[in-house]
């Protein structure tokens, strides 16, 4: 019995052993090599990001990895595309973005796929990456920086910042003062309208909307425009009936890019309930790029959109102001370049 | 009252002297309980002085009505509930004083069911009463499977080794039951009413067990029973309860009154008693 | 007759702990980052040796930075949930019992979505506030399952049930007041997410130890047990004792793992399963076999998860159900013969 007894306790530590051993020798490794790993290329800068982490960036940013398509297109628009080196699954505004290589999606990006490309910067946003993506990334040392635009103003500056990070100051400067240009010409022709008061759709079925922090709130007020619903909760739940009782001038979409005819004024005109909203039975509803929702340069665009449709009448004369709002390479400004144009040919002096 | 004395059985008073007779296994002096029934309006339950003795090999059966305290006195002598006041020991040492492990090495409870949750083979099942000896811990020796090996034998279970427990018959599985409380190689087999789902053979053929392990291996059976008959033909002593109180204690032919058993089991009764035999109990005829 | 031996758990273990060994070294080569198997085995080596200035910093940064953490996480988590399932399903006498079902996950995934409402951006917040969540829910779940003093299994499980379901409404509420991007970080959460180890590995190690170790002093209890609890009481197991230390010790094992890795699914009920039907139910060999088999099924599934669509990558919890129903399957139908 005592022998029996010697050779069990002996077996189990020699199990026990094995089953600690080999993995633990893996943590153990782990936890020390890391620890040596944190070696810049080049010489660094620490910088504080919009979330408070201090991130150490190389002083040449050559390769970048953008993990969301809001900054992908921040890169574009700033014209360093050519330094990105890698972006998301969702990154399609400009088209050649869908070229780069993908390292999955925003939010569970494949950690092993942004290593591989051996980055200088990698970009996040708060309204679509996790903390968990940065903390994972910054523990194998590269460089994560967090931006977290709550306002279109914010995003300007988070704009001038991230240009400033990748050695692309001057651009930066340039590319907020044409978007500023832009939004305050919008602002002049709408600033002495009275706000429309829009009801926001996210989604449908359930019924949410925005709440008063959000970043679209925020786009609104730029293109003269209010939420009915007043909430602190970012996308309250709401129930018809409350939108019925407030009556709002206008029903905004925000729909995928290929998808605007989702929205057709006579499917909602047969809807229960919707059919007793004034504003559909006037036809008030707008379908909006999507980009309206996402912290970039096409927000600016998708604003002056609204902004239009909203109040035509502030855009319907003065054509020369609109010639004022700057060339661009987006869409809006060519159409008011060719608007213009058929302007000054249809009145023919 | 109980009242061995009244029967001139030769142990008598001395019963209740310190224990000194190496083959006295299990005593009980003077044991009570009590505890209230869950039911407010139902009164406290009573379990009166019961004092009795049993030995090596005897077969000693706890007789009395529903409801008459039988199945307390098992716990009792189980060790599960201490008495209010009295002794019950086993070998000398009172039951409540042991510890768990120790008090299965002694007394084995045999159950009437098995309800298993995965599959067993018999022999696993069987090895598992040797729990008791050795460490908590523990991977069985050798000496655990002669045990093992030996107690199946003795219900003559052999064949059914290596066979699935959920595969066994009714009675094949009460076999092999017994069988793990013999491998605790205890002295006292405790039963509580175990014929109560077998029919007729099989209810003669498990005291026939029983009577051959107590004569044989030496067991000291205790067998909780409401069974006249059988306890009579099978049984060395009856211990006679009615309502909580220990209305006599002996064999068989003393115990079995007519009057007596009739205001225990409030039935109409003959006792039929012929020499040199056991007292057989039969319904009276009814007019 | 032949009862279990030393020598066979150790057998089993050493054979199991092979297949791991092969999971792992598998797992080691696949990825996105190219690296080839002398290239891995030369910076295990070197690393073993402590030799680190010959190792290529991108090596040691996949190697050591990337996979083998995440390999490690997935063994201690793939134990853990295992052995944890092994245990609540003596505990509870139910064989279709597993880690969540007393609640503890949903109190974790409570503390998780605290931690996101209230401080997003700390590091470490999400897996401490889990698994405080789940500490404090063992802690009700327990004095809630008590009868007459004593853990009874029939109402532990109940208590469990109730609680997870009070503590799913409160996070459906607690949802709505999220915003986006929170939801979806806690969905991924939710499915099981392995890629992320912000706790120190061997903290993870030593607690996995311990709860297993604890759990195996109970073996030869358990087994008793499971042929009726007045019967084990009988035979001078302290039950009590006994359920104690299992609802204790599984309880900690399951928190340990939802904690850093969110609520990975099936583990801890089909590992002691497919275990049960190929080694039998003995505790003794089922306790360990269970933990390195729940190892060897999540580090597969995981490597699973991040190759078969890169660069995206699926929930482990996707994979574990995927992997592991088939094989359940098909021993299921062996075991009907």
């Amino acid at each position: 019995m005592r022998r029996g007894s010697y050779q069990r306790t002996f077996c189990i530590l020699i199990a026990g052993a094995l089953f600690l051993g080999l993995p633990g020798l893996a943590a153990a490794a782990t936890s020390i090599a890391i620890q040596r790993e944190n070696v810049p290329a080049s010489p660094a800068r620490v910088v504080t990001d919009e979330v408070g982490r201090q991130v150490s960036i190389p002083a040449n940013v050559k390769r970048i990895v953008s993990l969301a398509p809001n900054l992908t297109e921040i890169v574009y628009a700033l014209g360093l595309q050519d330094r990105l080196v890698g972006d998301t699954n969702y990154c399609d505004t400009p088209p050649a973005a869908k070229e780069k290589p993908r390292v999955g999606n925003p939010v569970n990006p494949n950690l092993e796929a942004i290593a591989a490309l051996h980055p200088d910067l990698v970009l996040a946003t708060t309204s679509i990456n996790r903390v968990d993506t940065a903390d994972a990334l910054e523990k194998i040392g590269i460089a994560v920086y967090t931006s977290d635009p709550h306002t279109v103003r914010g995003m300007l500056d988070s704009i001038a910042h991230m240009a400033d990070l990748m050695g692309a100051t001057e651009q930066g400067k340039e590319l907020v003062a044409r978007l500023r240009q832009r939004l305050d010409a919008v602002q002049a022709r709408v600033a002495d309208k009275p706000l429309a008061h829009v009801l926001f759709v996210v989604q449908e079925q359930p019924l949410i909307t925005i709440g008063q922090n959000t970043f679209i709130a925020d786009a609104l007020r730029w293109a003269g425009a209010e939420s009915v619903i007043i909430s602190d909760h970012n996308w309250p739940q709401i129930s018809l009936e409350e939108v019925l009782r407030l009556q709002p001038d206008y029903i905004v979409f925000a729909s995928d890019q290929g998808d605007s005819s989702a929205h057709e004024v006579a499917d909602l005109r047969k809807r229960p309930g919707w059919q007793g909203l004034d504003a559909v039975e006037m036809g008030h509803v707008i379908d909006i790029s999507e980009e309206v929702s996402r912290p970039s340069p096409g927000l600016v665009d998708a604003i002056e959109e609204l902004a239009r449709k909203l109040h035509p009448d502030a855009f319907a004369k003065n054509g020369r102001a609109r010639t004022e709002a700057g060339a661009g390479q987006f869409a809006f400004a060519a159409d008011s370049i060719r608007g213009v144009a058929q302007e000054h040919s249809s009145c023919a002096r | 009252m109980s009242a061995p004395a009244q029967h001139g059985s030769a142990f008598g008073v001395q019963a209740y002297a310190r224990v000194t007779s190496p083959h006295l296994r299990v005593a009980v002096e003077q044991a009570t309980y009590a505890y209230e029934a869950t039911d407010r309006s139902a009164p406290k339950f009573m379990l009166g002085p019961v004092t009795f003795e049993a030995r090596q090999s005897e077969l000693v059966a706890i007789l009395g009505p529903n409801a008459s305290g039988k199945s307390t006195v098992l716990k009792l002598l189980a060790g599960l509930e201490k008495p209010l006041s009295g002794r019950v020991q086993i070998d000398g040492t009172d039951v409540s004083s042991l510890d768990l492990r120790t008090r299965a090495q002694r007394i084995a409870l045999v159950q009437q069911e098995s309800e298993l949750l995965f599959p067993l083979r018999v022999w696993e099942y069987v090895l598992q009463g040797r729990y008791p000896y050795g460490k908590r811990l523990r991977f069985e020796s050798d000496e655990d499977c002669l045990f093992a090996g030996n107690a199946l034998a003795q219900v003559s279970a052999d064949a059914l080794r290596d066979r699935w427990m959920d595969q066994l018959s009714g009675g094949e599985k009460q076999r092999v039951i017994l069988a793990r409380a013999l491998a605790q190689h205890p002295s006292l087999l405790l039963l509580d009413e175990p014929t109560q789902h077998l029919d007729l053979g099989g209810k003669v053929e498990l005291l026939r067990r029983l009577r051959r392990l107590a004569d044989e291996q030496r067991y000291t059976v205790l067998v909780v029973t409401h069974e006249l008959n059988l306890a009579s033909e099978f049984c060395d002593r009856i211990v006679l309860l009615h309502k909580g109180k220990c209305r006599r204690v002996g064999t068989p032919g003393e115990v079995y009154e007519r009057e007596l058993l009739e205001e225990v089991f409030e039935a109409p009764l003959d006792v039929e008693r012929r020499m040199g035999r056991r007292p057989r109990v039969m319904l009276r005829e009814m007019d | 007759m032949r009862p279990l031996t030393p020598k066979r758990v150790a057998l089993v273990c050493a054979a199991l702990l092979g297949v791991l060994f092969v999971v792992v070294v598998i797992s080691l080569r696949l990825g996105a980052y190219p690296i080839s198997v002398a290239d891995i085995v030369v910076t295990l080596v070197n690393g073993a040796l402590k030799h680190w200035d010959r190792i290529p910093p991108e090596f040691s940064l996949v190697v050591f930075g990337l996979r083998l953490p995440r390999i490690a996480l997935g063994i201690v988590v793939g134990a853990a949930l295992s052995t944890a399932g092994a245990g609540f399903q003596a505990l509870l006498r139910n064989p279709l019992a597993d880690p969540y079902v007393l609640g503890v996950s949903s109190g974790a995934a409570l503390g998780a979505i605290i931690s996101l409402i209230a401080t997003p951006h700390t590091a470490g917040a999400l897996q401490a506030s889990a698994f405080a969540g789940a500490m404090l829910t063992i802690t009700a779940v327990y004095f809630l399952g008590r009868r007459g003093g004593q853990l009874d299994t029939a109402t532990l499980l109940l208590a469990g049930i109730i609680t997870m379901s009070f503590l799913s409404a409160v996070i459906m509420f607690l949802m709505t007041t999220l915003s986006g991007r929170d939801l979806r970080g806690m969905a991924f959460w939710l499915m099981g997410d392995l890629s992320s180890p912000t706790v120190d590995l061997r903290w993870l190690f030593l607690v996995l130890i311990i709860g297993v170790g604890c759990i195996y002093t109970t073996a030869s209890d358990l087994n008793l047990i499971l042929t009726g609890e007045k019967e084990a009481q009988h035979l001078g197991v302290n039950v009590q004792r006994v359920k104690f230390v299992v609802y204790v010790a599984a309880s900690l094992l399951t928190g340990l793992a939802v904690s850093v890795s969110g609520a990975i699914g099936y583990v801890g009920l089909l590992v002691p399963h497919v275990v049960r039907m190929m080694w039998g139910t003995d505790h003794r060999l089922l306790i360990p076999t269970s933990a390195i088999g729940g190892a060897i099924l999540v580090v597969a599934a995981d490597t699973l998860a991040r190759t078969i669509v890169a660069p995206t990558e699926l929930p482990v919890g996707a994979m574990t159900a995927i992997a592991g129903a088939p094989v359940f399957i098909y021993l299921m139908r062996r075991r009907m013969r």
